[in-house]
């Protein structure tokens, strides 16, 4: 299961981060975030040693969705070294995703 | 493995046709674009008109369906169906993996999928402020002022959800009067912050970051409406492209069947949204599951009789 996390815990979890993290911005109300949740599940063990998955609530983390103007959920955005690269905004295949993983590994 | 029918959609019709299928003893089973879907009932806030279930949310409501054809054995395949083809004895179904699964017969109930606008801007800003998703996405415009687009069930219960969020919401519609029940519209009637713009169609969707503006055309003149987010609820289209030269369908695309399921194509069936008919509903989907079975074993029973 990704670690979710809020404000507090962002620096650490993904600013300071070795590995690149895939950031899932989801929301209680939204169906496709929750038919996504065993996706990212199984990919966080598939890519454990290459990328870190975390969750993070548009509902409560509202300063986090205003500073990366979040308007579509889900909206999973990859980072690395802190930086975004990557963003897709809405529901996601399981190839798509993996396709943004690989992607940030040969960068 | 030849199957005595595949069902194609994991929505009302495709759950209700593997709960009778499984109960008739057939070989069965429900091939689904979207894992663990179950249509576009998930998408609803709140279901008001499905007997016995009344103010149930409509995620839930699709996860006690697919719940009850799990308990019976349902065995669920995940599959984009590209295409079907007439073999001897049944049908070849084509994937967009290049699979190819082998059945006696087919029931065809992938539903239909929210029509787009298709106007300027549109695809631009999708993500940034154009949803197709009030309950996905309304919450990012909270305190904001949003159009909702349509005059269906769909269109009006998305404004009344968007209006306990957003500061302001203008529901949209090119003609005069509303085709939503009319407990909807009453209820978006003594809504304080809906506004309704009638006989307007959406012409351009302005944005810089994100949506600014939606511009509609009232009379051959232009108006500008200040806009957040811009939610599209114009009906839908089915999802019927891989039948097309298989099937008969109407004008609009959706499959031509009546009540039994029948197709102009042997050993092929519609249920649910994706047929000809006058309600598209929960309570007529599953009721098209359960006659596209009892369809299919007339079908086989008849084959075998051959």
């Amino acid at each position: 299961m990704p670690l979710k996390i809020g404000k507090a815990e962002f620096a650490e979890a993904v600013e300071q981060s070795e590995l690149p993290v895939l950031a899932d911005f989801y929301s209680d109300s939204c169906i496709p975030c929750k038919r996504m949740s065993p996706v990212l599940s199984q990919l966080e063990s598939d890519y454990a040693e290459k990328l870190k998955i975390v969750k993070i609530n548009t509902n409560f983390e509202k300063e986090l969705t205003e500073q990366f103007q979040i308007q579509a959920a889900p909206t999973l955005i990859l980072f690395d070294k802190g930086k975004e690269i990557a963003r897709i905004r809405g529901a996601a295949k399981k190839e798509e995703i993996i396709a943004l993983i690989e992607q940030a590994n040969k960068e | 493995m030849m199957y005595d029918t595949l069902i194609i959609g994991s929505g009302p019709a495709g759950l209700t046709a593997a709960i009778y299928a499984s109960r008739a003893g057939l070989q069965y089973a429900v091939i689904e674009r979207e894992p663990m879907g179950t249509g576009q009932i998930a998408y609803t806030e709140r279901v008001d008109n499905y007997p016995g279930f009344y103010g149930i949310d409509g995620f839930s409501l699709g996860e006690k369906l697919r719940e009850h054809a799990e308990t019976l054995g349902t065995a669920f395949l995940e599959h984009e169906v590209t295409g079907l083809k007439s073999v001897q004895n049944g049908w070849q179904i084509l994937t967009a993996a290049g699979d190819v699964l082998e059945s006696r017969t087919v029931i065809c109930a992938s539903g239909a999928s929210p029509k787009r606008l298709e106007i300027s801007g549109e695809s631009e800003w999708t993500g940034r402020g154009v949803s197709y998703c009030a309950l996905c996405d309304g919450a990012f415009f909270t305190g904001k002022r949003v159009a909702v687009i349509g005059g269906g069930n769909t269109a009006l219960s998305d404004a009344l959800y968007l209006a306990k969020l957003a500061e302001k919401v203008y529901l949209i519609h090119r003609r005069d009067v509303f085709r939503a029940d009319h407990a909807l519209i009453e209820q978006a009637a003594h809504t304080d912050n809906i506004e309704l713009v009638l006989q307007a169609i959406p012409v351009e969707i302005q944005g810089t970051d994100s949506v600014t503006a939606l511009i509609v055309s009232r009379n051959g003149n232009k108006h500008l409406i200040p806009a957040d987010g811009v939610f599209v609820a114009v009906g839908s289209v089915p999802n019927t492209a891989y039948v097309r030269e298989i099937a008969e369908l109407d004008s609009i695309g959706y499959i031509i069947a009546p009540e039994s399921g029948e197709t102009s194509a042997k050993g092929l069936f519609a249920a649910g949204d994706i047929r000809t008919k006058q309600v598209r509903q929960v309570v007529t989907a599953t009721a098209d599951g359960a006659n596209a079975i009892a369809s299919v074993q007339a079908y086989i029973q008849k084959a075998a009789a051959v």
